[in-house]
């Protein structure tokens, strides 16, 4: 690889990095989520963060912010706390990454200056390269197991491009154990260093030294057959302490690419006249310099994105903050996610979300939907079935707090879900209570008549209001009144704006006459209060209070079904 | 005495000073709470389907009844809630196969063994009121308080079997018990307006404010909950509010106060 090319890539991918990290570190003062967040300008946001910063810099809330970085973004004291497992792992990532990243790829200006006598190919440099490669290897199939182990039948989010990313990072380092594991192995890698070292390379006159290097270093040389001459060897070693010592420690102390040459060895024939050194070399730098450009991009900006998130916690006077800096914190938020879905597993309300089989519900998936409304993706054409279920799980949140609390980036997602439904609820898509009453009771029924006549409804009434399906449990109402009587919501008065239009005697009379639909709109069944005076009062024991919680469960799944039909003009 | 301590969604986040009392009061005189896996009680999900609502109740259940115990609330639509699903699926064969079959996903089961009270129900009736009474030290003599009964803990009776429906007196003689005397308001078993917030704010706003007035109408000077929704909904309501405000106590901090516990330790 020459140097020219070996700079200009390099010098590519950080400046796509460079441009990925400003676009990407711009978004969190250029994204809007929530209602509350349009009206606060750029450069507004700008300046209530970094002032927000400057001023912390200058307090003794400084301290804290050291403390946090140190425990929190580099020691991740809140995965500690939650997952173990995970925790080891991701430490062994981010260690061993770190130091493969200090001592190897910039070897040049860090381990050259700082190492005395520093080869890459000596001890123990040979043993602690393989010592982090395979830190790293067992921290993702940590993090990995984890996941699987934790995921108590969740739904989780995949997307290709986070996939795609961790590929590039097996392929640096798969490829990187093969070059080394081909070149112990590879005679033609000990030609070219002999020659370049001792000035020849005829095989002949390199006899003693080949088979030094045979039986120690375990090069595969083909042609030495299978018994060395002992006193060809001890020849050699005398010629490997004047030319190669210096630079070249024994191999077996790379515990995993040694073993890998042993394995290589039977091929290095083939490995050898294809240059494999050549191409695993240029897989192993250019997978580098890949991913380093693509980080950005990927979930793996999280690296940049939570310690800020985790460091801005510790900066901030309060708890609550501005709403202006709050508008920064939520877009920072969609990139500091690790997708470690602690968050799924710690939900109030996950065992809906997988009843239902809607993921939406999920913080996780939630916090996705968040961004892709944020960036208008999700009501685009063909997503119209994505956006109403995100909005259904959007809807359901108890605001539990227990995401926020457990979150390990120190995500203040319950802030994230209350300014989505606000963007949902602006995009058309708001909370069942409120796209139901958008419309009359009457238009409702004419719109499912005319769904009825197109394909009819595929769910068994039994299953959402098997109260209402059964006649017996309210044709036994005599229209006494009693419910409407006692009723609170009816008290406030039927006939201002914000009153409702039927009665509970009135909705069960409806039933009674086999007008079901028209009750499934109605302002009645969607403001009741669920107070259950009209269940406990009424003489003849009708269950007035729990029809009118399946009357919402069926209008909920009926209504919307036909959301997108109007009545016919 | 042993419960499996049932906080639902608001009270940790939301009203922190709940949790508090209630763990404080009730180790004081001798409840053990055990903290469980628990998730939503389901409450939300009536509104959207009675399956989702029944089965993730009935994974809180089958949670306490793995643990042999019984679930304490200090919620009181947590409470209505859960026994809700119990009778639900009580009287319903194939809501039950169905609910038995998405708790066996999880190796769980529901076969009714574990009850479900809420806080009132077990300082009443299984701690005793005269063991309350004999534990008070600084009894809060002369406090006019209402009582604030929750619909979902008092309604419907025959499935909360909370206390008498149409005249109900737990909630008034824990009050009596504290040396506080209870106020009888109009109003008091009227619903506090949360359930229809989201709906219809406005209606829900009307409800609110109208307890509020009949309350300090009726000479109380405190409005006493044991419910987070019914308690976090006064306080909304009252902040900001240029209408006369009420100061609202939870019973864990009423009870705390008179059997002498430190104030900070209740939340106050």
């Amino acid at each position: 690889m020459s140097p020219a090319f070996f700079q200009s890539t390099l010098y590519a991918s950080l400046a796509l990095c460079a441009l990925g990290l400003l676009w990407r570190v711009s978004a969190w003062f250029r994204v809007h989520i929530g209602p509350d967040a349009r009206d606060v300008t750029f450069s507004r946001r700008v300046a209530a963060v970094f002032g927000g910063a400057a001023s912390a810099l200058f307090s003794l809330r400084v301290l804290r912010v050291l403390g946090t970085f140190v425990l929190d973004a580099l020691f991740l004291r809140r995965l500690f706390a939650n997952a173990k497992l995970r925790w080891l792992g991701h430490l062994l990532i981010v260690a061993g990454f770190t130091l493969l990243l200090l001592m190897h790829a910039l070897a040049a200006v860090v381990s050259a200056k700082l190492l005395p006598g520093y080869q890459p190919t000596l001890y123990p440099y040979l043993l602690l390269r393989n010592l982090f490669g395979a830190m790293v290897l067992a921290g993702v199939a940590l993090l990995l197991f984890g996941r699987w182990r934790q995921r108590r039948g969740l739904p989780q989010v995949r997307r290709p491009m986070d996939a795609a990313f961790v590929t590039l990072l097996a392929t640096v380092l798969v490829a990187g154990f093969l070059l080394e594991g081909h070149k112990i192995a590879s005679p033609r890698a000990f030609y070219r260093m002999a020659e370049q070292f001792s000035g020849t390379s005829d095989p002949a006159e390199l006899k003693p030294l080949r088979a030094f290097w045979a039986r120690e270093f375990g090069v595969a040389f083909g042609d030495l057959g299978e018994s060395i001459d002992s006193n060809a060897v001890e020849e050699g070693r005398a010629r490997h302490a004047d030319a190669c010592a210096s630079c070249h420690s024994k191999p077996a102390s790379a515990f995993i690419s040694y073993p890998l040459s042993r394995a290589l060895a039977q091929v290095t024939g083939i490995l050898d006249s294809g240059r494999a050194d050549i191409w695993l070399l240029y897989l192993h730098v250019l997978a580098c310099f890949l991913g380093l450009g693509l980080l950005p991009f990927t979930r793996f900006f999280h690296a940049v994105a939570a310690p800020v998130s985790l460091l801005a916690n510790a900066a901030a006077r309060n708890r609550t903050q501005s709403v202006t800096v709050r508008a920064s914190r939520r877009a920072l938020a969609l990139d500091a996610c690790v997708r470690c879905g602690i968050c799924d597993q710690q939900c109030s309300v996950a065992p809906l979300a997988r009843y239902l089989g809607n993921p939406g519900l999920l913080p996780s998936h939630k916090l996705i939907a968040t961004g892709e409304l944020a960036s208008g993706r999700i009501l685009q054409s063909g997503h119209e079935n994505d956006a109403l279920r995100a909005a259904d799980g959007a809807f359901l949140c108890t605001d539990c707090g227990r995401c926020t609390n457990y979150c390990p980036a120190g995500l203040d997602l319950e802030d994230l879900w209350i300014a989505a439904r606000g963007d949902f609820a602006a995009e058309g898509l708001p909370a069942p209570a409120q796209w139901v009453q958008a419309r009359p009771a009457l238009a409702w029924a004419e719109s499912m008549e005319v769904a009825l006549a197109q394909h009819g409804f595929s769910d068994p009434d039994a299953l959402f209001a098997p109260l209402s399906a059964d006649r017996r449990s309210f044709s036994r109402c005599v229209q006494c009144q009693t419910c409407t009587n006692v009723c609170p919501v009816v008290a406030q008065g039927m006939d201002t704006e914000h009153g409702v239009d039927l009665t509970p005697q009135k909705v069960m009379n409806l039933l009674r006459l086999g007008l079901r639909d028209l009750t499934l709109g109605s302002r009645m069944v969607w403001d009741c209060a669920t107070c259950y005076q009209c269940q406990e009062h009424c003489p003849e024991g009708v269950r007035v209070a729990d029809i009118m919680y399946e009357l919402r469960a069926l209008a909920v799944h009926r209504l919307g079904s036909v959301r997108g039909l109007r009545e016919p003009s | 005495m042993k419960y499996a301590l049932f906080l639902g969604c608001k009270i940790p986040s939301k009203l922190p000073a709940y949790e508090a009392s209630t763990r404080v009061v009730l180790g004081h005189l001798g409840v053990t709470l055990v903290d469980l896996d628990f998730n939503c009680c389901g409450y939300p999900a009536r509104n959207v389907s009675r399956d989702a609502f029944a089965v993730t109740a009935a994974r809180n259940l089958a949670l306490a009844e793995r643990a042999g115990l019984d679930v304490l609330t200090p919620c009181a639509c947590c409470f209505g809630t859960l026994r809700h699903a119990i009778r639900f699926i009580s009287e319903d064969a194939e809501l039950r196969s169905r609910v038995t079959q998405a708790l066996a996903a999880e190796g769980l089961a529901w076969s009714g063994h574990a009850g479900v009270e809420h806080l009132l129900t077990v300082l009443a009736r299984k701690v005793s009121v005269d063991a309350l009474a004999a534990a008070v030290r600084t009894p809060s003599t002369g406090l006019r308080v209402a009582a604030q009964y929750g619909c979902h803990a008092l309604r419907p009776s025959n499935v909360t079997r909370f206390d008498n429906p149409m005249a109900p007196t737990i909630f008034e003689t824990l009050i009596r018990a504290t040396g506080a005397t209870p106020v009888d308001w109009p109003r008091r078993l009227d619903c506090c307006g949360d359930p229809l917030h989201e709906a219809n704010a406005q209606l829900s706003g009307h409800m609110t404010r109208a307890k509020i007035a009949d309350a300090l109408k009726s000479g109380a000077e405190v409005l006493c909950t044991a419910c987070p929704h019914c308690h976090l909904r006064f306080d909304a309501a009252q902040t900001g509010s240029s209408d006369p405000t009420i100061r609202t106590l939870l019973y864990t901090q009423l009870l705390g106060l008179a059997l002498g516990l430190p104030a900070k330790s209740l939340g106050l």
